[in-house]
């Protein structure tokens, strides 16, 4: 099954008088269980890519199907919705809540979808439990590592059991035994059935994926599957 | 909702009927606002003055014209009051008018005595001023009155011990005298003042009456008063002037309340017509109702309420431009808090909910902060001036009913923008 499919999508940035086309007429598509590795230099339009993908940020022209419905032309609050049900976004710079905890920052898609308070507390800890911090749920953002804060990330973008795990660098910030850690997790949810979409600079995060999607000013160079995929070893520190 | 339906597995838990719980959305804006405590109390200072002010002057205004009301009906009911005006200056605000030139006389008082017998309740001119009184070796200054017989129920004067000097002792010209309680107590020590002799300016009066304690209503407080009749006043106490024998007020209690408009009316018209006088303009007396002191102090109260709205008013648009202005600041500061909240599934609508309950948290904060001070201001400033404040529930509630308002109106501006940010932009925002 198609889970996102993109038809001729551009996308123009206006800044007063000055235009610029960050992607010149994208098609893609990726199936349900997958795992995608976008790559790129910097200034290709990976980003903007990616916030297309998760309803962020609406395309200048092109179509966008999200699982077999047209996804372009809901209203702001029905996007809402599909982000916060379908869509988990990991962010480089983690984007934790920093006056939250661990265990409420990971509350917090599940507060906007009205999941009961008691069955909120029981599915944030399982997830936390899953990414290796059932113990650390009481700390605040700053008292954690980078690697753990990612984690946690990684737990909130779980925690509506989304169709699709969005990432746009998530190991910038890390050191390459925690990214692989990361990815590790990442591997595991794929296995799970969790379509995940990586944009990444690095050929070693890249090859943890089933597939590599390469873009270059705004447009797709190269598009295939990765023979020498990666499985990640040992477990979670 | 439009979701993919294809996405939607059975594993998934996905209801909103509970919504997002106001609780919920309250400990959110609560913790915002603990996050800078003083920034917060800052932001809000306006909102607290405000009400403080408010809820403060209310209770004192209240109490002092309760104070006032309960003074003015404590010193006669139905009661009209004959005094001097000097033409085209006359009429004035108070009761009586002292100092100036005094143009009612005794012959008023015994004219309207005599063409009035039996439509007034009783008539009592008095003449007044500061004599030494002594008693063996305590002495003080107070008030010594010389009046009528009447003066006891026109004027609310009825002795608690002894009596009143009667009709004979006003026309033997005797030497009696009703003390008021705080001469009793001053001078008399715990002794019974009754048939105990006072010296007024040297002479010797006995003390027939003490009149029980009226309060201490500071100046002119009948507890330092001395009664005699004005007879033996006029002979023995008064400075010596020739002509007609003037007195300070007339003083003149009607049946009931309704008759006394129609009462002051011939009052006037009977004083006109002894003087000869046509023009209402050149009048050199005037007949003052009680009702109409107990109506200026309405006016003065309704002045002071209109002043203390616009006070209110002020204070609480400053206070809620200062809202404003922090709920600004503060959207600005969590731009990218927003940012996230949006990209985890928050819909503009609770955005725009979180920052308004937040800056409503602030200025009810504010309001009950406020009305806690103002109650506190006003006991204190009570205190002072030796007023009971009066609690006022009404404008309590008012209080908090603006301070919402002010919450809404003023936090609406900045929520709306932090509903409508864009959420790239805010994801991006450094
Ligand atoms: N809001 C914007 N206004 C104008 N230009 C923009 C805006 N956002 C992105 N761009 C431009 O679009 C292009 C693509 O940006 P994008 O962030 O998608 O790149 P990227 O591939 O993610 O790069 P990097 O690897 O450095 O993150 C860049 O040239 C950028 O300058
Ligand atoms: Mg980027």
């Amino acid at each position: 099954m198609t889970v996102v499919a993109l038809e001729g999508i551009r996308k123009v940035y206006k800044s007063g008088a000055l235009e610029f086309e960050a992607l010149k007429g994208i098609s893609l598509e990726i199936r349900q269980g997958e795992m995608v590795a976008l790559m790129g230099p910097s200034g290709s339009g990976k980003t903007t890519l990616m916030q297309i993908i998760g309803l962020l940020d609406r395309p200048t022209q092109g179509t966008y199907h999200l699982a077999g419905q047209d996804v372009t032309t809901l209203s702001e609050n029905q996007r809402a919705e599909v982000r916060n049900q379908e869509i988990g976004f990991v962010f480089q710079a983690f984007h934790l809540l920093p006056r939250l905890n661990v265990l409420e920052n990971v509350e917090v898609p599940m507060i906007y979808a009205g999941v009961p308070a008691e069955e909120r507390r029981q599915r944030a800890m399982e997830v936390l439990q899953k990414v290796g911090l059932g113990d650390k749920w009481r700390n605040l953002p700053s008292q954690l590592s980078g690697g753990q804060k990612q984690r946690v990330a990684v737990a909130r973008a779980l925690s509506m059991r989304p169709s699709i795990l969005l990432a746009d660098e998530p190991t910038g910030n890390l050191d390459s035994k925690t990214a692989a850690e990361v990815m590790r997790l990442f591997q595991e949810l794929n296995d799970e059935g969790t379509c995940v979409i990586v944009v990444t600079h690095e050929h070693d995060i890249a090859d943890y994926c089933g597939r590599i999607v390469r873009i270059r000013d705004g447009q797709i160079e190269a598009d295939g599957p990765n023979p020498g995929r990666k499985r990640a070893v040992g477990g979670l520190a | 909702m439009s979701a993919p339906a294809v996405l939607k597995t059975p594993k998934k838990v996905r209801s909103r009927l509970a919504g997002i719980s106001p609780w919920l959305v309250f400990q959110v804006a609560w913790r915002a606002i603990l996050g800078n405590p003083l920034r917060s109390v800052l932001t809000t200072l306006g909102v607290i003055i405000g009400v403080a002010a408010v809820v403060a002057l209310t209770m004192v205004g209240r109490g002092s014209t309760a104070n006032i009301t309960r003074t003015l009906q404590s010193l006669g009911t139905n009661l009209l009051t004959i005094g001097s005006a000097a033409g085209p200056r006359g009429g004035g605000f108070g009761l009586v008018r002292f100092g100036g030139p005094q143009t009612v006389t005794l012959a008023d008082a015994e004219a309207i005595r005599l063409e009035f017998e039996g439509r007034i309740v009783g008539i009592a001119p008095t003449l007044q001023g500061n004599q030494q009184i002594k008693v063996g070796a305590a002495n003080m200054n107070a008030t010594v009155i010389g009046t009528w017989p009447d003066y006891a129920s026109v004027r609310n004067a009825q002795p608690a011990q002894g009596s009143f000097f009667s009709e004979a002792d006003l026309q033997a010209r005797r030497r009696v005298a009703v003390i008021g309680y705080g001469i009793a107590q001053d001078l008399f020590g715990g002794q019974d003042p009754i048939g105990q002799t006072l010296r007024i300016a040297g002479l010797s009066f006995t003390v027939v009456g003490v009149l029980p304690d009226k309060g201490d209503s500071g100046f002119a407080s009948p507890n330092y008063q001395v009664m005699v009749p004005l007879s033996t006043y006029l002979q023995r106490l008064a400075r010596s002037s020739t002509g007609e024998p003037r007195v300070n007020a007339i003083y003149i209690q009607g049946p009931d309340k309704d008759s006394l408009p129609q009462l002051q009316e011939a009052l006037t018209e009977f004083m006109a017509a002894r003087r000869k006088m046509t023009d209402p303009s050149q009048y050199d007396f005037s007949v003052q109702n009680q009702a109409d002191a107990l109506a200026s102090v309405n006016q003065v109260t309704q002045t002071m309420t209109l002043f203390l709205g616009g006070v209110a008013g002020i204070s609480l648009l400053v206070g809620g431009i200062g809202i404003m202005n922090i709920m600004l600041v503060s959207v600005t500061e969590r731009t990218r808090e927003i940012g996230i909240r949006k990209a985890l599934g928050a819909k503009p609508r609770d955005i725009l909910t979180q920052f308004l309950v937040e800056s409503v948290v602030l200025s009810v904060g504010g309001g009950i902060l406020g009305i806690f001070l103002g109650l506190a201001l006003a006991g204190s400033v009570g205190q002072f001036l030796r007023i009971t404040p009066i609690f006022d529930p009404f404008s309590v509630v008012l209080a908090f009913v603006f301070s919402v308002a002010v919450g809404v109106f003023f936090g609406y501006y900045p929520a709306a923008r932090a509903a409508r940010l864009d959420p790239v932009e805010s994801l991006r925002y450094e």
